[in-house]
């Protein structure tokens, strides 16, 4: 096939519905071409859509007791599920030029929407296990990420403290008007604190800092310190846990140099919990 | 969620069933079969609530796979039940963890321009992409129950697609 017929099956394949061979072939084809990848990537999010986009309608008040009691029941009754396996061995991110880790990790997802259902309906069982590895690899791949980020300092410790933590959540930061091409993520833990990572925040006047901030929900944004960029607008902090343990939002002002008691300005670049 | 404690569970409940319950009623057009795609979902997601950890992924991308994947079940065993041909085997619908988490959170304000704009789609497309996705046809059944060709067909979920992208992504009003 070439490659504008197989790019006319993004569609069927997001909504599942290509016959086997065409599937196959596609995503065989899917494996070397970014662009498919994305589009499929981008239907897949469609399709989540469509699941929502559907006329709303209440469950009959009787169902939610029904449903709670029966879970519950069967709860008690099973057995202690298997160990977890250990994640599979992945390729380094740091070993593939950016655009091409993006084009393999597209296709890998989108490789993996049909394997899994496959299996689904072979045995629920393999599907848990499916799950619970695709969790772990994932997670494992954030964290090499993550830790190829860190510099070897005496911080690393207590950053991989928190990145192991077991209540670790990730809060992805966007970029506001003022920096639409920042990007940030934060790795929280309630427990152990707090790894604040950014990228592409544009260089501050002189006399400017940019300034960390944890807003727990419902209360006053508190200082989490300043950054200092490198190269390519990077920046990274680590945040103590008792000043990270209730955040609602995480933000980053532009703020004059040495900070502020309170933020002075609109955010240019926000996370919420 | 991990933990299975008792109040979590009725809290996931009072947050996903009416969007599990009126996908699968859609799907269906059965309220107790509904219903029963309900108790499904959850005895799932339960099952492997130890292993699947909320906190990192939003649940309800999650949730609403299996809602459509237990309903399309459901309708295909309903279809083989008062068919006396083979059925296609068609897919249910894809789902990933590592999707939900960074690609397939769609907020309820982006839901209802989706819905607006599905609407508004010419006939033609909406109608290919809501039996690829509400009833789980393949492309080659609905090419067949349309009476088009099947590269018409491809053409017009992707089109279909594209546009519903465009909206969903802020590209295009509705």
């Amino acid at each position: 096939m070439t490659h504008d017929e197989l790019r006319e099956l993004t569609g069927g394949y997001a909504l599942g519905a290509l016959g086997e061979q065409e599937r196959r072939a596609f995503e065989a084809h899917l494996a070397t071409c970014v662009e498919c990848a994305r589009e499929v990537g981008e239907f897949a999010t469609v399709a989540n859509g469509l699941a929502l986009a559907v006329p709303q309608v209440d469950p009959p008040a009787a169902l939610r007791a029904r449903v709670l009691n029966a879970v519950l029941s069967e709860e008690s009754a099973r057995v202690d599920p298997m160990p977890f396996p250990q994640p599979p061995v992945r390729v380094r991110p740091s070993a593939l030029p950016v655009w091409l880790a993006t084009a393999a990790a597209l296709a890998a997802v989108a490789l993996g929407l049909y394997s899994l259902n496959l299996r689904e309906r072979i045995s629920r069982l393999e599907e848990d296990l499916r799950l619970a590895n695709a969790r772990a690899a994932g997670v494992e791949r954030e964290l090499q990420v993550a830790r190829a980020a860190v510099p070897r300092t005496s911080n690393a410790r207590q950053i991989a403290t928190v990145l192991d933590a077991p209540d670790v959540r990730t809060i992805d930061l966007l970029g506001q008007k003022n920096a639409p091409a920042a990007t940030g993520r934060v790795y929280w833990s309630p427990t152990r604190g707090l790894v604040f990572t950014a990228s592409n925040l544009p260089a501050p006047s002189v006399g400017r800092q940019y300034q960390l901030w944890v807003i727990p929900l419902g209360g006053s944004p508190v200082s989490a310190g300043m950054l200092d960029l490198e190269g390519g607008g990077l920046t990274m902090a680590l945040v103590d846990s008792t000043i990270a343990s209730r955040v609602g939002t995480v933000a980053v002002t532009l703020e004059p140099a040495g900070g502020v008691p309170q933020p002075t300005s609109d955010p240019v670049l926000a996370g919420t919990w | 969620m991990a933990g299975g404690d008792s109040s979590a569970l009725a809290d996931l409940y009072d947050r996903h069933a009416r969007a599990i319950y009126s996908l699968a009623l859609r799907i269906l057009a059965d309220a107790a079969e509904a219903e029963d795609v309900v108790q499904d979902v959850f005895t799932q997601a339960w099952r492997q609530a130890t292993r699947y950890d909320a906190a990192r992924a939003p649940v309800a991308g999650w949730l609403m796979i299996m809602a459509r994947a237990r309903s399309l079940d459901r309708l295909r065993r309903r279809r083989a039940r008062i068919s006396t041909t083979e059925m296609d085997p068609a897919m249910p619908h894809p789902r990933d963890p590592e999707i939900d988490q960074e690609t397939l959170a769609i907020t309820r304000e982006q839901a209802e321009r989706l819905r607006g704009a599905i609407g508004v789609l010419p006939d033609v497309h909406r109608t290919a992409i809501e039996l690829a996705y509400y009833e789980g046809l393949s492309q080659t059944d609905i090419a067949a129950r349309l009476q088009q060709p099947l590269g018409t067909v491809k053409t017009r979920i992707r089109t279909g697609l594209l546009k519903l992208r465009d909206v969903l992504s802020g590209r295009v009003q509705s």
